[in-house]
């Protein structure tokens, strides 16, 4: 899928080439931008950025909210761009280049509050304008079927005496979010091993390479129901609604005060022109109304926990607040 | 393992991928054929090309170009003696030599028949083979990732062209070059200097096309054309003798090679290498090595082509380089949203064992191709390089453009192109440096895993009987050849003239 939208682009380069030599021309495609950058709604063809690679669940967030976009929009046209690399950090920065534009978006995530607080980065979430959250999504801890952890309470319980080790999906992520607050509120001791991706710690789990892993349950989904791995309690205020999840108790019925929310969503470019952001939001409200959206909700097993605009942007500096305590040890 | 293969069947025999098929292996040959560029700058640059089409399709094509430069490669070798791809290198000695005798032909269609004899010999072991690799990967943790990362650095080193010297110092370089962007362990970007492009690392496809396209034109300007020797429809007949005589030869060579380039890091350089020095010491004709024997082509042109289909054993099961050029295949794979390993056989079996069945079809259609072409294609040895080269310089930069849409790319292939020449000048062999890069990340990775799964331990590595196995086989191969030598003085100066050629083909 990331191919198609590359080649795209990548045609495009080639055109723009084949016009500087003098060949016939395939199409304007190299000055949108700059009509675009004060405009207060978007013209022509706009670019939805997922700050990760092809697969992930950032990819599916992103080409589900373009999809949803365009469906609910009259002639609005959005190309998925996959800028990858830097957990994130790679995407981020680029958008942060874009400011003015009203022809971005990008698909953000938690990693746009724990980045700017764990690293050395240009952009916070003051930096863009937010558009909306689609979702909230509680992490898993799950374990080997055979592991002698059951609950969250005792995987606590036995870290206080022997090792037990964490699979993390980058080093700096969300995941060690969660594990730094499990630590903090309770004085578990968990060693991390850091992965790459989701389903990378999820092979390092099912291999044996590490006892516990904080998943999110669309990753989990398959190997729960198959009984290879077991959920040993949520990461949320309450439990989840869905019939095949609802049977896993939360952090805190095992007392465990430890809930953390990953959210999803869509955020502009900075200063963009005010009727550019409201454009997003109505966009966006379409969206929310639309079937494709509880489809995807349902789908990803998210909690539709929506917020648009000022009420996001709200959102935000509360959970920074709440990461901001846990990395600022 | 048949009903693999006819899952293969079905996927690669569809119009599309035979189309695709055939694309790929005529470029190869082509790109194989033109000096200053190898079957790494053809698949690097080319890349972009493949971005429309399915997976499958886009991998068929590439990997034609992989095997089909190792066809083209033979030509310039046997009639320019200027090698167009590193695995012919070694085919320069007799090919050019028959050549000379008026026998380029035979020379080309033994070659062609040798490689196509290994081609198939090397995808039945792969259809056999690939599979229980793949399932002993499967138990791979970090710490046997991190020993197979140790051996890909040290066969690369062990087995250079040139100097292990130059081949260490230049590996180290990559590795080195593979710590820039956020570090696996802590999240920490280093030697960035701010730049957000170098946060996910130094590209590495950018870096080969660097230095393979950019470099290897800038230094083919400095060095100048060689005039070919003219080879008609005429030479090409090949005599049943030639045949009789090369078919140890060729038997020897495709076991060798497939088993060489299994190895990770190996490539197909080392595998022509070594199964010329072979076959020299066990040929009845080894008198003649050198002087335009035809075993001496036939033996090194089976392997490289054996070693080209079992160089995907490692790239596809471990996702670990067999050398330069499936460290550019695997790039695409990620390219493509593919993840190499050992589940990619269980998640993508039509992907994998099409693209295993394609090698077949693609090496009958290069049979047909060079049996009866190979003068045709030698024409095009007569492009003037004034015309040839701003074509590669073009589609360097727009091919590097297209891949992520950043103009980052086109620097990174700038500054390696320049850097590139003067390797090029100082006789620094690229490959390792290639290899380095991508293996240094995965390497990095495996330690940073292993170091916290061991609790910084690392020694606890040698409590995992598979690591051990594979770290054993990297110390073999470092010191093997030192060994036998240091042995053979001992056991007496018997047959002391083999002993210095065996090493000099041995380097």
């Amino acid at each position: 899928m990331r191919a198609l939208s590359i080649a795209r682009t990548g045609l495009a380069a080639m055109c723009a080439v084949s016009l500087a030599l003098g060949a016939a021309g395939c199409g304007a495609s190299g000055s949108d931008e700059e009509i675009a950058a004060a405009a207060p709604a978007p013209t022509g063809d706009v670019t939805m950025v997922v700050p990760f690679g092809a697969g992930g669940g950032s990819d599916i967030a992103g080409r589900a909210m373009a999809d949803g976009l365009v469906s609910s929009t009259p002639r609005l046209n959005i190309n998925v761009d996959n800028r990858d690399g830097g957990a994130g950090a790679v995407g981020y920065s680029y958008f942060l280049a874009k400011a003015g534009s009203p022809n971005y978006l990008l698909a953000t995530e938690t990693s746009l509050i724990s980045l700017p607080l764990s690293q050395d980065v240009e952009f916070s979430h003051r930096s863009f304008t937010p558009v909306v959250k689609i979702g909230e999504d509680y992490t898993l801890l799950v374990a080997r079927k055979d592991s002698p952890m059951d609950t969250c309470a005792e995987a606590v319980r036995q870290s206080r005496t022997r090792r037990v080790l964490a699979g993390i999906s980058g080093a700096a992520g969300p995941d060690n979010i969660v594990f730094s607050l499990l630590e903090r509120r309770t004085g578990a001791e968990l060693d991390r091993v850091p992965y790459e991706s989701g389903s990378e710690t999820l092979a390092g789990l099912l291999g044996g390479q590490v006892d516990l892993a904080s998943l999110n349950p669309s990753e989990v989904a398959e190997q729960l129901e198959a009984g290879d791995l077991k959920a040993l309690c949520v990461f949320g205020d309450q439990r989840y609604d869905y019939p095949e999840l609802a049977g896993i108790p939360t952090a805190r019925e095992q007392g465990i005060d430890v809930s953390f929310a990953q959210f999803r969503g869509a955020i502009a470019p900075g200063n963009v022109h005010p009727k550019a952001a409201k454009f997003w939001v109505r966009a966006a409200r379409r969206y929310i109304d639309s079937r494709a959206y509880r489809d995807y909700i349902r789908s990803e097993y998210l909690q539709p926990k929506v917020a648009f605009g000022k009420d996001f942007a709200q959102y935000l500096r509360a959970n920074e607040a709440l990461v901001a305590e846990v990395l600022h040890k | 393992m048949i009903e693999n293969l006819l899952l293969g069947l079905s996927t690669a025999f569809t119009p599309m991928n035979l189309l695709w098929c055939f694309i790929g292996v005529l470029l190869g040959t082509i790109i194989g054929l033109l000096p200053g560029m190898g079957s790494s700058t053809g698949v690097a640059i080319l890349i972009p090309l493949t971005l429309t089409v399915e997976p499958v399709t886009a991998l068929i094509m590439l990997a034609g170009i992989y095997y089909g430069a190792q066809y083209g490669g033979t030509i310039t070798s046997v009639l320019l003696s200027t090698p167009g791809e590193a695995a012919t290198v070694v085919t320069t000695l007799d090919g050019y030599q028959m050549a000379r005798r008026g026998r380029a032909g035979a020379a080309l269609a033994i070659a062609a028949i040798g490689s196509f004899f290994a081609a198939i010999v090397s995808l039945l072991l792969l259809a056999g083979l690939a599979p229980p690799f793949a399932e002993l990967a499967l138990r791979f943790g970090p710490q046997e990732n991190l020993a197979v990362m140790v051996l890909a650095l040290v066969t690369m080193v062990a087995f250079s062209g040139q100097s292990r010297t130059r081949a260490a110092a230049m590996a180290t370089v990559g590795v080195l070059l593979a710590c820039v962007g956020v570090d696996a362990g802590t999240g920490e970007a280093r030697y960035t200097f701010g730049n957000i492009n170098l946060l996910s690392g130094i590209p590495y496809i950018e870096v080969v096309i660097g230095l393979f396209a950019v470099g290897e034109v800038l230094h083919q300007i400095r060095v100048g054309m060689a005039k070919p020797i003219r080879a008609g429809f005429r030479d090409l007949m090949i005599r049943r003798q030639d045949v009789r005589d090369s078919a140890g030869a060729i038997g020897r060579g495709s076991l060798l090679g497939f088993a060489l380039g299994c190895l990770p890091g190996a490539g197909t350089t080392l595998a022509s290498f070594i199964a010329y020095g072979v076959e020299k010491r066990v040929s009845k004709n080894s008198k003649q090595f050198g002087r335009g024997a035809i075993q001496g082509v036939a033996a090194p042109e089976s392997a490289n082509n054996a070693a080209a289909n079992a160089n995907f054993i490692p790239t596809l099961t471990l996702g670990i380089p067999g050398g330069a050029t499936t460290a550019v295949l695997l790039g695409a794979l990620t390219v493509y949203g593919l993840q190499p390993g050992p589940l990619l056989f269980a998640e993508e079996p039509d992907l994998v064992w099409g693209l295993l069945v394609s090698f077949f079809i693609g090496n009958v259609i290069l049979l047909v191709l060079n049996l009866p072409l190979a003068p045709v294609f030698a024409q095009l040895l007569r492009i003037p390089y004034g015309y040839l080269y701003p074509i590669i310089l073009f589609t360097s930069f727009v091919g590097a453009y297209a891949i992520d849409n950043n103009f980052f790319s086109v620097w990174v292939v700038f500054v390696f192109g320049v850097i590139g020449y003067g390797m090029k000048r100082f006789d620094l062999p690229m490959a390792p440096l290639v290899v380095g890069v991508v293996v240094g990340a995965l390497f990095e990775k495996a330690l940073v895993q292993t170091s916290a799964i061991e609790d910084g331990n690392l020694l606890m590595i040698f409590t995992r009987p598979i690591a051990v196995t594979i770290l054993a086989l990297a110390v073999l191969l470092m010191i093997g050849p030192a060994l036998m030598r240091r042995a053979r003085a001992l056991l007496g100066p018997t047959r002391p003239r083999e002993d210095r050629e065996d090493e000099e083909t041995h380097v």
